[in-house]
């Protein structure tokens, strides 16, 4: 058999008068396992649906094994080999496993009638070829994340893929997971399929990628041999600046300041147990930790979704409780979320609507009507304040950019006037640009006194933006980091090292 | 070990959770009134579910889907209506074949035109299906008829006196297997055999579990909306000419109101609204279990008047019980997916 | 277009909508449309008689339509509006017959018709809490909740009357309905004024800027500190007093409770005006609604004048009805996206205040 090869050649795609790709060329070979690395805004997203066919480029050609594409269909590039795994992985939650594995041959075949046993077999051979054995009848919908991926893994192989395409495939999993997807990826490898891996977890990327391709604003900026590249190095070609290894954010005199916030020997049964810390006024405290450290859910917790069950919270040196999510509020606590579209947002609504969502009930007048003006005013002002690109107030938070729709986000908590901000992922999503922004917006937050916590597993921003640094591990404080006391590398080693306990 | 597994399965659908209800309500009125177990009751509440369970089995493939439609009664009364006023009007003495297959073709294309605004317009079922009830209920009375007809043609007059089995029984009277069950029995196999062995009935549930990976995969969501309308107006004409016949009348306002009572009993055997799940045997269990319960209040000697009310709180109960389950299982069960 | 009434509050602030919105102004279009079409072809159509008994029936359609419109702007149900509105209208029938007997207090019509409104609301009140309850709290998905909760109050309804009619009410009772306040029926202007009102609570208020959250996403809504719970109980409460108003115009109207009033066929007339209104998750405009309830009137009053003497004239509007929301559905595909940017266009030159009702 000849060797497969995938190449794109110079390719143009624009929407709208924004550049998305701009004179891109790049090639796959046969067994190869390429990481596509960039911020959101590079142009990587839109490289994966060309080169699948969802998107057809304005200009540039595809050659996927010496035929040449001015643009392919989406089954045409399945007909070639090329396998997207979607973020829903394309499995039925309602039907088995057996059902989801075979259901692809089942369709391209023709055949109207189904065969149970059939499908069965076809099942077993599918997961017998990524060595892994998953109970056939168990609904999809019921598994794991990372036996998701798997199926999906399998589902590609079965439809003779020659490439699999992965979109941030190690969002959901632990440690272990990712071990065991590595090493599934280096099987395909062996039978010479290749993998194209769009990540912007560096570590990750430095692990497993034999070749590294970086965007920046719809370019490549690099493309090489991953050997002995590093973690700043793919920093500063997908960022363009700089980053410093150290703190470059000022120094605040935090010395002199009081406790905003005391938690001491915080428990919630399953999720996290005795944590004990403070945050001070202006002090930006970042918390990390893998999946399952319980990070998040420490967050939850102080934010009133999942009070904790043991363990006492001061805030501003008095003891409270915080029972539910409008009495973490009442106590000047704000939390942008993760999920900005599912917990933040109300797409549909206009942003004003969005900014004031969280302050309507100040609004009022005495007949308890709002007060339009003011509330226009007020959401006015935030978009000044926070730079929020619009033409119009009015118009649906959904007519803005990822990085605008999280500054939404943010003015609706700011105009509560917090004491302590909890960020969870603020920079999740969000292009370069808005990124060092909100980054900035955050520092002086700080510097006007607000206490924040910042949840993230952004290494450089961990690093660029705290004080102090805590890092969780199976629901406990592993260890703390102070200021100019530890780089990126350090920090990511601790994060996963001592994996040895095989806790994950 | 792979039987155990099945085995829990099988116990954790809605649909032996429905089949666990039957049998104890059994127990229970046949303990209160032991009148219950006969073949006479039996047979009664086999007779009363037929027709329901016929327009059950064509809405089901509809519900599995992902939609929601409510105009299959209206069909089932302009169809049936029609059919037996035109055949009326060209003297028409013979059988019911041909009463089943013009009103079912009628059906076919009501479903048809339901599946041609759904795939054209981009519009959910739910609001076409609310179109067409109103359209369809008003056409029938104005374009056709208003007035019940009795006038049944030699052929089928007898229709609803034709039995398997005939039984005695002090609290039933005189009841018997109606030959019907034989359609009940027909057209739930069949159904079932296209939900489970073909790809166009798995194509069904794998739409109503996720739309956007159904058309990924390569199913042609439109054909089978299609097909799934055209199926339900059928079934649904069907069920209202086996009704006429067995009532001994046509009337346009057939099964007005009683759309919902259907929705229910396929819930009641498992579906899922949102779509995704159901299946022939729990619809049917669903049928019966409403059935059943219309009994037992009879036989428990709870007045007429308050028989509705238990009605109502039997179904506030039956849909508190996810609630009241899950609450325990969240105090006893961690979460599978791991949050960080 | 539509431009609301000045109103200068006492914080000295003014409020003026202006808006243009694409469905409103093909409802109006149709409305418009369809009484110069009858007023053109029916001789009869546009006469003080004809207006004036085609604006007594219609307010208990408008008030139920209302109640339906509160869940269905949150993308959810109310199934049981109709058995909730009997079932006010049978207690206060009770109030009526067996309650104020007791008292042996001279006929004062303000105390039957005050208490009988009274009564009602209160049973509208009990009625979505209980609904509140079961979707709120239990959460139950609403369509169930709501045919769980029609089967109960419908059964409760059976139980107390037997199934039989209540009828033998004070004659101030009729008062209600029969009597007109500078040319308009009482019930109409009952209509204006809760019209009025909801728009108000709808717009103007915290619960409705609420309710338009919780509708466009729970989740979100749970995260800005919206107590969605407690928005869950409310819209049920008004919708159960609107149903109570809407059982009480129909009781006077008829001087008669029954359990049987409009069972069956109402739920479905109110979600179709909805649906016709274009209310959904999180979008609609009271004004909609009305001019819909209004559309419905014009065609059911007229189509039966133009048919009047030819048998079943009376379904000939349902097929129209079906007929008319398949158009509006049509119009609203191919004028979808053109729509759109003309309202945001309207927007950017606006200044100040933009409402999503």
């Amino acid at each position: 058999m000849a060797d497969w090869e995938l190449r794109a050649e110079n390719i143009y795609k624009s929407f709208g008068g924004v550049k998305a790709l701009d004179d891109v060329s790049l090639e796959i070979k046969q067994g190869e396992i390429v990481c596509l690395v960039g911020e959101n805004g590079s142009g990587k997203s839109t490289m994966i649906k060309i080169i699948s066919g969802v998107y057809s480029a304005d200009k540039g050609e595809l050659i996927i094994n010496g035929h040449r594409y001015r643009n392919i269909s989406p089954i045409e590039s399945i007909r070639k080999g090329i396998q997207v795994i979607y973020q829903d992985f394309s499995l039925f939650p309602n039907l088995t496993v057996a059902e989801n594995l075979a259901i692809n041959d089942q369709i391209s075949s023709g055949k109207k009638w189904v065969n149970w046993r059939e499908y069965r077999r076809i099942a077993a051979e599918g997961l017998a070829e990524i060595h892994v054995s998953i109970d056939l009848d168990q609904l999809a919908g019921q598994m794991s994340t990372a036996d998701r991926q798997l199926i999906a893994i399998a589902k590609a192989i079965m439809s003779e893929a020659r490439i699999i395409i992965m979109d941030e495939p190690t969002t959901a999993l632990t440690q272990k997971e990712i071990q065991a997807l590595f090493s599934t990826i280096r099987h395909l490898k062996e039978r010479g399929i290749a993998i194209l891996f769009v990540s912007h977890k560096l570590t990750e990327v430095k692990e497993i990628a034999e070749r590294t391709i970086i965007f920046r604003n719809g370019k490549k900026v690099l493309d090489r041999d991953s050997q002995g590249l590093d973690i700043k190095t793919m920093e500063y070609y997908m960022t363009g600046r700089e980053l410093d290894s150290f703190w470059s954010a000022s120094a605040s005199k935090l010395k002199d300041k009081e406790n905003i916030l005391e938690v001491k020997d915080l428990s919630l049964a399953g999720e996290f147990s005795d944590i004990s810390f403070q945050l001070k006024r202006g002090e930006i405290l970042g918390i990390t930790g893998l999946l399952g450290s319980g990070r998040g859910s420490l967050a939850l917790s102080l934010f009133g979704v999942t009070p904790p069950n043991k363990g006492k919270i001061r805030i501003g040196g008095n003891e409270v409780s915080i029972k539910n999510i409008q009495s973490a509020i009442q106590h000047k606590i704000g939390y942008v979320p993760e999920d900005r579209i599912r917990e933040g947002l109300f797409l549909d609504q206009s942003i004003e609507d969005n900014i004031v969502a969280s302050t309507i009930d100040k609004l009022m007048n005495k007949l308890s009507l709002i007060r339009d003006h003011e509330k226009t005013g007020l959401s006015e002002d935030w978009i000044h304040r926070l730079n929020i690109k619009t033409p119009s107030g009015a118009l649906p938070a959904k007519s803005l950019s990822g990085g605008n729709q999280q500054r939404v986000v943010l003015a609706k908590w700011l105009a509560n006037n917090p004491d302590i901000l909890i960020l969870n992922g603020p920079t999740v999503g969000v292009d370069v640009g808005s990124k060092a922004e909100i980054h900035q917006l955050i520092q002086n937050l700080a510097e006007q006194g607000m206490g924040i916590l910042l949840i993230s597993d952004d290494i450089p921003e961990l690093i660029y933006n705290c004080d102090r640094i805590i890092l969780m591990r199976d629901g406990k404080i592993s260890s703390e980091f102070e200021r100019g006391k530890v780089n990126a590398e350090e920090l990511n080693k601790a994060m996963i090292g001592n994996l040895m306990d095989g806790k994950e | 070990m792979v039987k155990n597994n099945m085995l829990k399965r099988i116990f954790e659908t809605t649909e032996f959770v429905t089949f666990t209800i039957i049998v104890v309500l059994s127990v229970i009125i046949g303990s209160i009134n032991p009148a219950f177990y006969s073949w006479g009751m039996l047979f009664d509440i086999l007779r009363a579910s037929i027709v329901f369970s016929i327009m059950a089995f064509g809405l089901l493939p509809v519900i599995i889907s992902g939609g929601v439609d409510i105009s299959f009664v209206a069909i089932a009364a302009m169809s049936s209506y029609a059919t037996h006023m035109y055949l009326l009007r060209i003297g028409y003495e013979g059988g019911i074949l041909l009463y089943y297959l013009i009103a079912c073709s009628i059906g076919i294309l009501a479903g048809l035109i339901n599946g041609f605004l759904v795939t054209r317009f981009d519009l959910l079922i739910f609001n076409v299906s609310l179109a067409m009830y109103t359209m369809w209920y008003g056409f029938v009375r104005f374009f056709i008829g208003s007035e019940r007809n009795h006038n049944l043609p030699a052929g089928v007059a007898n229709f609803y006196s034709r039995f398997l089995l005939i039984v005695e029984n002090q609290f039933t009277g005189v009841t018997g297997l109606h030959v019907s069950v034989l359609f009940v029995l027909g057209i739930g196999v069949t159904i079932a055999l296209l939900l489970r062995y073909t790809t166009l009935g798995r194509g069904i549930y794998a739409m109503g579990g996720s739309r956007d990976v159904a058309i990924r995969c390569g199913f042609n969501i439109k054909t089978i909306t299609f097909f799934v309308m055209m199926l339900m107006g059928g079934i649904a004409s069907f069920a209202g000419v086996t009704f006429n016949l067995l009532s001994r009348f046509f009337d346009p306002t057939i099964f007005l109101g009683q759309e919902l009572d259907v929705i229910a009993a396929i819930i009641l055997g498992g579906a899922s609204l949102s779509g995704g799940r159901g299946s022939v045997i729990g619809s049917f269990m669903g049928v019966i279990v409403i059935q059943m319960i219309h009994r037992a209040l009879i036989l428990t000697g709870i007045p007429v008047e308050w028989q509705d009310l238990m009605v109502g709180i039997l179904l506030v109960f039956f849909i508190s019980f996810p609630f009241i389950r899950d609450s325990f299982k969240k105090l006893t069960l961690k979460s599978s997916l791991q949050k960080p | 277009m539509k431009i609301s009434k000045r109103k200068i509050n006492k914080e000295g602030s003014t409020s003026m909508n202006l808006r243009i919105d694409r469905q409103t102004l093909l409802l109006l279009i149709i409305f418009f449309a369809l009484v110069l079409g009858f007023g053109i072809f029916e001789d009869g159509f546009l006469t003080q008689r004809s207006i004036f008994s085609m604006a007594f029936q219609l307010p208990e359609i408008g008030l139920l339509s209302y109640a339906m419109m509160l869940p269905y702007l949150v993308g959810g149900i109310n199934l049981s509006i109709n058995a909730s509105s009997n079932l006010s209208a049978l207690i206060g029938a009770f109030f009526l017959l067996k309650f104020l007997p007791l008292l042996n207090l001279p006929d004062i019509p303000a105390l039957q018709i005050g208490g009988v409104f009274v009564v009602a609301i209160l049973v509208g009140i009990a009625a979505g809490l209980f609904n509140g309850i079961l979707v709120g709290f239990i959460n139950a998905p609403p369509i169930l909740a709501t045919l769980a909760s029609m089967a109960f109050f419908t059964g409760i309804s059976v139980g107390l009357t037997k199934g039989s009619t209540l009828t033998g009410f004070p004659q101030s009772i009729s008062l209600i309905s029969n009597t007109s306040v500078m040319g308009f029926p009482t019930p109409f202007l009952i209509f204006i004024g809760v019209t009025i009102l909801l728009i108000i609570l709808l717009n103007k208020s915290s619960f409705g800027f609420k309710l338009r959250l919780l509708g466009t996403n729970p989740v979100a809504s749970q995260f800005t500190g919206i107590e969605n719970k407690k928005i869950i109980m409310l819209y049920f409460v008004f919708s159960g007093i609107l149903s109570a108003i809407a059982g009480i115009l129909i009781m006077s109207r008829t001087m008669s409770a029954s359990y049987q009033y409009g069972i069956r066929t109402y739920v479905l007339l109110t979600i179709l005006i909805n649906v016709l209104a274009g209310i959904a998750a999180g979008s609609g405009k009271v004004i909609n609604v009305f001019i819909t309830v209004f559309i419905l009137q014009v065609i059911s009053t007229g189509f039966h004048m133009l048919l009047i003497g030819m048998r079943g004239s009376s379904f000939f509007k349902d097929f129209v009805w079906g007929l008319l929301l398949i158009f509006i559905f049509i119009v609203n595909y191919f004028t979808r996206n053109k729509g759109t940017e003309k309202v945001e266009l309207l927007g950017l030159f606006r200044k100040g205040k933009s409402m999503n009702e």
